[in-house]
């Protein structure tokens, strides 16, 4: 019932981009995400399209997988498309018919956010389908780490974040056994109006959360067991380390950015 | 209450990387009024199975018939299969979420569209077969309750459904031995009541004990189905899926290669004290 989540979820394959280092393959969506936000006109869409075109295949992820990303957020890009179309001034009239005035400049700018949206949630999706998730915290930690110096807790940070992706597995799994419990006792999670089926959530939800808050206090207790006292002095199973394909990637996402500035 | 399932099978997340299948072309007829077990290996496909029982899984391919209509036809009320087959999981204690004994044991029976009263008269009831008194815990959080005690409060809120067949996943994984003796009691007792169990389990003492037929799962197929007797005289077949045999056979087998003439169909305890009982009586017999 609840396995059509796509973002954060990853797809084990061994392709380029996986074998990126993660700390890289951040730095590059941080990159990709400026070059998406400088990109002011549609010509200047056309290289970062490639750009996410090439990464996709770089990744070897089936297309379709991309594009089921996409739905969840079909609502909010239709809401954003009509939005702009209808609420923007503009000058240039294309259609007329009735009350509804369709023109040139909102269309244009009604597009430019549809698809920066797009690009944005497929950008990020790529990091997140090529990368496990503790492979990715564990970059972030890194890319964080020199940020101790203002006593930022980096290493907590990413150890919550690990142990929250390390669960939502689990999670998942607890939610469906719960809810075909449930239902087995004739429960209806789908038919009724918003407040019936908001009520009918709480046979899932609570036992959901008991379960959760039993899991956390077993895990604490089991860390504990095992020593663990924080990041302070603790050294790492496997050492990040970049290679040629992760300089090269740099260089053409700088290539990107300086190549949408100037058009 | 005819229960098949015809040429069932089901893969897990289709067309996916993590595609796997779980069971494969299994038909099984569940005869009413008998106490089947579901034997197999951890990961065999037991639970999954058992999901098909009353539609909580829809089969990749094969149909699961209730009273000869198949249950995921158009049109068919779901609700209509759940009140027939009442599903207990694996833990069911994981499941409870209301307020109060009465309230949580009474879910199902207000699902059904109950008057508060019948609903009540159910939860009596169900407690009741449960070997728990209402008076005592009605009003209590189910949280409150010991292990054991939170394991037959979720099992009434199956049995409140009042369902004919009722399929268990497990029923007494993780209790102490005091706790496995008393549940399985009450499962016996609601089989002799006239419901129909279908209880996967691990134990085979259980099975033994407790089933008039087996059914032996196997990297998801369905391998051997007949009585207890018929299924643990296959040792061998059986140590080769990686399952054991109740006790009382492996005591049999290791006296048969002593040379003591044990006889080979006995699985049950009482019949092993009756057949050694009668060897010790002629070996008297003959010593005088």
């Amino acid at each position: 019932m609840l396995n059509n989540i796509t973002l954060g979820q990853y797809y084990p394959a061994n392709s380029t981009v996986h074998r990126m280092d993660p700390r890289m393959k951040i730095v590059l969506l941080v990159g990709f995400i400026v070059a998406v936000f400088m990109a002011k006109t549609l010509w200047a869409f056309i290289p970062v399209v490639a750009f996410v075109f090439a990464a996709a295949r770089l990744s070897s992820l089936p297309p379709m997988l991309l594009i089921k990303g996409l739905k969840p957020l079909r609502i909010i890009l239709i809401l954003t498309f009509v939005m702009n179309l209808f609420f923007l001034q503009g000058e240039t009239v294309l259609l007329e018919l009735g009350f509804i005035t369709i023109k040139k400049e909102p269309l244009l700018t009604a597009i430019l956010y549809a698809v920066r949206l797009m690009l944005l949630v497929m950008g990020s999706s790529i990091l997140t389908l090529t990368t496990a998730p503790v492979t990715l915290t564990d970059g972030l930690e890194r890319l964080l780490s020199p940020l101790r110096v203002i006593k930022f807790p980096a290493h907590e940070m990413a150890m919550m974040m690990t142990i929250a992706l390390r669960f939502i597995p689990t999670l998942l799994e607890e939610a469906d056994k719960i809810m075909k419990a449930q239902t087995a006792r004739g429960a209806d999670f789908e038919s009724g109006n918003l407040l019936k089926r908001a009520k009918a959530m709480i046979p899932l939800l609570v036992p959901l959360f008991v379960s959760a808050f039993r899991r956390a206090g077993d895990l604490a207790m089991a860390m504990e067991a095992r020593c663990y006292h924080g990041g302070e002095g603790r050294t790492r199973l496997h050492v990040l380390k970049m290679h040629r394909r992760d300089y090269l990637a740099l260089v053409i996402t700088c290539a990107l950015i300086a190549l949408v500035a100037v058009i | 209450m005819q229960l098949i399932l015809e040429h069932v099978t089901h893969t897990y997340q289709p067309g996916s990387p993590f595609q796997s299948r779980a069971i494969e072309d299994v038909n099984l007829e569940v005869h009413e009024g008998e106490f089947l077990a579901l034997i197999g290996h951890t990961g065999s496909g037991k639970s999954t199975l058992a999901q098909h029982f009353n539609g909580l899984l829809k089969p990749t391919s094969g149909r699961v018939l209730l009273d000869g209509r198949d249950i995921h036809e158009k049109g068919y009320d779901k609700k209509e299969v759940r009140r027939n087959i009442g599903l207990v999981f694996q833990y069911p204690e994981h499941q409870l979420f209301d307020e109060t004994v009465e309230k949580d044991v009474g879910f199902g029976p207000r699902n059904l569209g109950l008057s508060p009263e019948e609903v009540k008269e159910r939860v009596q009831e169900a407690l009741l077969k449960v070997g728990m008194r209402y008076e005592d815990v009605a009003a209590k959080s189910p949280f409150e309750l010991s292990g054991g005690q939170m394991r037959r409060v979720a099992l009434a809120g199956v049995i409140a459904m009042r369902p004919k067949v009722l399929v268990l996943d497990e029923p007494i994984a993780g209790l102490d031995p005091l706790g496995r003796e008393e549940l399985m009691g009450m499962i016996k007792q609601l089989h002799l009541d006239g419901t129909t169990v279908v209880m996967v389990s691990h134990s085979m003492d259980d099975v033994a004990r407790y089933a008039t037929r087996a059914a032996v799962m196997d990297h998801g197929k369905l391998v051997m189905t007949g009585t207890p007797e018929e299924i643990f005289m296959q040792q061998e077949k059986l140590v080769k899926m990686g399952l054991d045999v109740p006790q009382v056979c492996r005591l049999g087998a290791m006296l048969r290669e002593n040379g003591i003439p044990f006889p080979e169909n006995i699985y049950r305890e009482e019949q092993a004290l009756e057949a050694l009982r009668s060897l010790l009586g002629k070996e008297d017999k003959d010593a005088q």
